[in-house]
């Protein structure tokens, strides 16, 4: 052969780039099946790992550009004398000790008390400590007075505060007020939220506010103390940063560490890594499923285009087409539809980016929050697409490859007779009428095309499935967490643990209906090796307000010794009923208290515990003593309410259920709108594409018997039931198999979702299957309406003298 | 064996299908069919071509008419416009008092249904249903069909209703194509070369069947062939040549469709 076959080839190439085209043309409506569904697959892999990367940069220039500390150590009260010990142990870079102190704002136009976050920072250089301010507005601290304030950015927007506003707190029993200097933003802050257990921010209720070092300590009640420091490690040091924290911990432990974390549980941070994290699975496992179905459709496509076209690549070999020319005819098909594939998913992928990005912005505070568009991942995507289009035409080349010319000159041989399985069971067999025996059939012969459609169809209705079923878990997380476990309408969180007379208080503020006393002692539990710094909730007795319940859903009363452990806490300590912990409180004297677990609880939230509160109070050797009041309050009196809690110094913080429940609800279900209506899309467009890919094959095949049909009185309604049946036994397969699978899926997330702080409860709802089967049905029916108006566009007349 | 087999197919088989177009029709003095000055061009671009050239041609009940003619004569433009499948560029279709050339698709789609049976060339089985199933095909479209296997029995292939269209030799598929077309009980059947791809001993079982349809059971038949040899089995026959009718003639004595040879 050689060189000179080929150039002689080349010549004639042309020709059969012509047949490219037309073949291209004629089935414009199967390839773009196709294509869709390598553009989903292209554009969710490019979308998310674009977004991811966006975030993941964004994310890291600020950490570097604005010192994010490593860990946070918060303490009662410590001198800082002794925050500056800390500087001197090997790991620690630099430390900063703050004071961090949660008061109650009288904020005009607001009836709710809302809670503000004081927060200590030198006047000058504030950018430059760990956890520097980025300044959005005004100009900053000055000099000629001390009751200044810079207000986090979210919270400024949402109360319509300006620098030179005013806002008013009560600190140490007198009013103050402090004049906005500015809005400003922090790396500690990106995704503002007051701790784990407020899952959304929460602008209206919760806001840091940045005042003057030396001011703050004077004012707080913290003259050369703090009660919080942020430090940053040496370089290579975050592997070593537990030990590293336990030190620490033993060495404050006269001042009263309440807490000790790393980087790693940081609230904002912890949010946004998990969000970058999940991108990354997602953006491997959709595309995933999107390029198997598209390389498995493909490949039936192909695979029939080299089988009707046999006698036509027959020809080309008779007449002295090499093997190679052939096959390239067929592999640049496949190049094409790949490159379309390609450019389409990499535009889908730049908008899925966008929009992501957008939706992003409302909830994550950047200095620089940049669109970008990374060329190598775009290319990677389109290199993606190409591999996944050719490797869906590997089995349709084979058979190029395959055929003899002179059989492939013979007539196609006779599509095969005989029955199939079913016939045997004739009674029902004779019952079903031919429109359906046709569709039987042709479902049993071409297996291969009607498991690709299946398998589609099962994929697609597994990914709807999951999606639904995981907002649907989000709903009853909520409603566990926030109606059945907790009852109160308004929760005070006392500055200081306060003797029960405080309960007497409360009682009589107005509205008041009912109030109860919890006591939160944080301490470590430990059981065998297993440790855990907990914050166990003291409950009075009875406890009508919170109720903890079993994982049957019972409700559980607190006994009057020993401990109830949330189930994931349990698991943590490797601890279950009748196992005995040792009890450290982090305040006081550290001794080791030995109490045994009396039941485990199911809770979704954190790493919960309970215990009664007397029994709790003794077992540290301390009088009866609440450090936070729930309340159930009468709904028309809650804003008097609301005024009276205003004035209350000892309240530290104020949480209002509804509006907590109904603020993450509005905020989650804003972001799982998107990328529900994004899943559920994709997936459609798979399982749509799919069962239309395999219909107007297989009505493309069938041109003869269409067009019979029509000649004999047929409608075009008529005939397309064929098709509807044949595709309504597809879509039933496929729904039967999705919804386990789907199911399957949803365990497995849960399982990669199953945190500390988190955990998705995995139910199988009926209402979720049906609307799972509903909107299945939804784009399966979209399908059938494309094969109806294609059977009616049908030219039968010149369908009716096709030969075998 | 086959019988018992038959008769149970009886038993399940319910006659289904679109009764509303099938009440009588109420016959007028005027011709089972009248072609009036009908042309068909098709365009193509730039170039015409006139298929058929002001014809015109009357059928009546109970006829056999033969349509001879060369390949490209207009053949199977005419069968396609009598079949209610395709519409003249001018002219008139009548079928009684009905013109084609005015229906809807609808009404032509009621008219193929309810009037006509085709036979093709290319027997136009459904490869994946069995000969009884292909037939029950036509006979879920009408009120009052004959049941399939009767059907088949009268082109003697009652033994083979299990069979798929593969698994029968040419002139087999084309008795059950015929078989699909009588089962309707139409007034007219239209046949396009059914012997076209038959040997001679094939062909003269598939028209001597047709014949029968038309001397026992008053089916009015046309068929088209470039067949010479197959002419005078009918009681007239026409030449097309060009889109044009150049010749008439009417067979007083048709001769039988055993005595055919080519
Ligand atoms: N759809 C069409 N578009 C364009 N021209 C057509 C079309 N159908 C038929 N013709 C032309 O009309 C003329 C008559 O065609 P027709 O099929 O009626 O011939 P025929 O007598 O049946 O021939 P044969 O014996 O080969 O079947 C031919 O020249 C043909 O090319
Ligand atoms: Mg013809």
């Amino acid at each position: 052969m050689g060189r000179w076959s080929h150039g002689r080839g080349c010549r004639r190439m042309s020709v059969l780039d012509h047949k490219l085209w037309r073949d291209l043309r004629g089935n414009a409506a199967i390839l773009f099946t196709v294509v869709a569904i390598i553009a989903v697959g292209v554009g969710s892999f490019t979308g998310l790992l674009s977004i991811q990367r966006i975030l993941r940069n964004s994310q890291a220039n600020y950490y570097r550009q604005y010192r994010f500390a490593d860990f946070w150590i918060d303490v009662k009260k410590m001198p800082l004398a002794a925050a500056e010990r800390l500087e001197r142990m090997p790991g620690v870079a630099a430390i900063e000790p703050r004071v961090v102190f949660d008061v109650i704002l009288d904020m005009p136009r607001h009836d709710e008390p809302v809670t503000g976050r004081l927060i200590s920072v030198p006047t000058r250089g504030f950018d430059r400590v760990i956890n520097g301010m980025h300044l959005m507005r005004g100009s900053g601290f000055s000099d000629t007075r001390d009751e200044e304030v810079i207000v986090g950015e979210s919270f400024a927007k949402a109360h319509g505060l300006e620098p030179g506003d005013r806002i008013e707190m009560i600190l140490n029993r007198r009013k103050e007020s402090f004049v906005i200097v500015g809005t400003a933003i922090s790396p500690e802050y990106i995704y503002v939220v007051q701790g784990y257990g407020s899952l959304a921010p929460d602008p209206e209720h919760f806001g840091i506010l940045y005042v003057k070092e030396g001011y703050a300590r004077e004012i707080l009640g913290f003259k050369d103390a703090a009660n919080q420091v942020v430090g940053q490690l040496v370089p290579d040091y975050e592997q070593d940063v537990d030990v590293l924290l336990e030190q620490i911990d033993r060495q404050l432990a006269p001042y009263g560490v309440l807490s000790a974390i790393s980087r790693r549980l940081q609230p904002s941070n912890r949010f946004i890594s998990d969000e970058i994290h999940s991108l990354g699975i997602t953006a491997l496992i959709m595309p995933s499923i999107f390029l198997f179905v598209a390389v498995m459709v493909l490949n039936v496509l192909m695979s029939r285009f080299a089988q009707s076209q046999r006698s036509i690549i027959g020809t080309l070999k008779a007449i002295g087409y090499s093997n190679w020319q052939v096959v390239e005819h067929y592999l640049s098909f496949g190049l094409l539809i790949g490159l379309a594939g390609g450019v389409l998913g990499i535009g889908l992928g730049l908008s899925i980016a966008w929009g992501l990005m957008q939706l992003y912005r409302g909830f994550f505070q950047f200095p620089t929050f940049q669109y970008e568009a990374y060329p190598d991942l775009l290319l990677i995507g389109m290199a993606l697409s190409l591999v996944f289009a050719v490797a869906g035409t590997a089995k349709g080349v084979r058979r190029v490859l395959q055929l003899h010319p002179a059989e492939a000159m013979r007539p196609k041989p006779p599509e095969r007779g005989g029955a199939i399985v079913l016939e045997r069971v004739q009674p029902i067999w004779k019952r079903l009428g031919f429109r359906t025996h046709i569709a039987l059939r042709s479902l049993f012969r071409n297996y291969g095309r009607s498991l690709t459609a299946i398998i589609s169809g099962m994929l697609a209705t597994a990914i709807i499935f999951a999606a639904l079923t995981m907002r649907h878990s989000m709903w009853v997380l909520l409603d566990y967490q926030f109606e059945k476990i907790a009852h109160s309408d308004v929760d005070l969180a006392l500055r200081d643990s306060r003797s029960v007379d405080a309960l007497y208080e409360a009682q009589r503020l107005p509205g008041v209906q009912y109030a109860e006393g919890v006591f939160g002692l944080t301490a470590d539990l430990r059981h065998g090796r297993a440790s855990r710094r907990v914050t166990i909730t003291g409950l009075p007795d009875p406890h009508r307000l919170t109720t903890p319940l079993d994982d049957r859903g019972r409700p559980i009363d607190v006994p009057p010794v020993g401990l109830v452990l949330s189930d994931k806490l349990a698991e943590q300590l490797k601890a279950g009923a009748g196992d005995t912990l040792e009890l450290t409180p982090v305040l006081g004297e550290r001794q080791g208290r030995r109490v045994p677990v009396a039941s485990v609880v199911r809770e979704y939230m954190g790493l919960g515990a309970y215990a009664d509160l007397r029994y709790l109070t003794r077992l540290v050797d301390e009088p009866p003593a609440v450090s936070s009041i729930l309340l159930a309050v009468e709904p028309t009196r809650v804003n008097a309410l609301y005024r009276a809690v205003k004035q209350l110094p000892e309240v530290s913080g104020v949480n209002v259920r509804a509006q907590t429940k109904v603020n993450i609800e509005q905020t989650i279900l804003r972001t799982m709108l998107f990328s529900l209506t994004l899943i559920i899309l994709f997936a459609g467009v798979i399982g749509f594409g799919s069962i239309l890919n395999a219909s107007l094959i297989e009505i493309a095949d069938r041109t003869r018997d269409i067009a019979t049909f029509r000649v004999l009185g047929y409608r075009a309604l008529q005939v397309a039931s064929i098709f509807f049946r044949e595709n309504g036994i597809i879509f039933g397969a496929g729904l039967l198999l999705g919804i386990p699978f789907g199911y399957l899926m949803v365990r497995v997330i849960a399982v990669a979702y199953n945190t500390e702080m988190f955990r998705m409860p995995v139910i199988f709802s009926l209402k979720i299957t049906l609307l799972t089967a509903g909107v299945a049905a939804l784009f399966v029916g979209i399908a059938q309406w494309f094969v109806l108006r294609q059977i009616g566009r049908m030219d039968w007349l010149e369908g009716i003298k096709v030969k075998e | 064996m086959a019988m018992k087999f038959v008769a149970a197919l009886r038993r399940g088989t319910r006659p289904s299908g679109n009764q509303s177009m099938h009440a009588p029709v109420v016959r007028s003095r005027t011709s089972l069919l009248r072609l009036e000055d009908v042309s068909r061009v098709f365009g193509m671009g730039e170039v015409e071509v006139r298929a058929l050239a002001d014809v015109n041609l009357t059928v009546e009940s109970r006829e056999f008419l033969v349509v001879l003619g060369p390949s490209g004569s207009g053949k199977s433009t005419l069968l396609n416009l009598i079949g209610g499948m395709d519409r003249p560029t001018t002219g008139h279709v009548w079928h009684y008092d009905d013109d084609l050339a005015v229906m809807s698709d609808e009404q032509l789609t009621d008219y193929r249904r309810l009037k006509v049976g085709f036979i093709f060339q290319f027997y136009n089985l459904v490869p994946t249903l069995t000969a009884y199933e292909n037939v029950q095909v036509a006979t879920e479209l009408v009120s009052d069909p004959l049941p399939p296997w009767e059907a088949l029995q009268m082109v003697g292939m009652a033994d083979r209703v299990e069979h798929f269209p593969s698994q029968l030799s040419g002139g087999e598929q084309q008795r059950v194509a015929i078989a699909r077309a009588l089962a309707k009980r139409p007034e007219i059947i239209l046949a396009d070369e059914p012997t076209g791809a038959l040997d001679l001993q094939m062909a003269r079982h598939v028209l001597s069947i047709l014949q029968d349809l038309n001397r026992e059971h008053g089916m009015t038949v046309i068929l088209i062939t470039h067949n010479a040899g197959i002419a005078k089995v009918g009681t007239r026959d026409i030449r097309l040549a060009s889109g044009r009718i150049t010749e008439v003639r009417v067979n007083e004595r048709p001769i039988l469709a055993s005595e055919v040879t080519w």
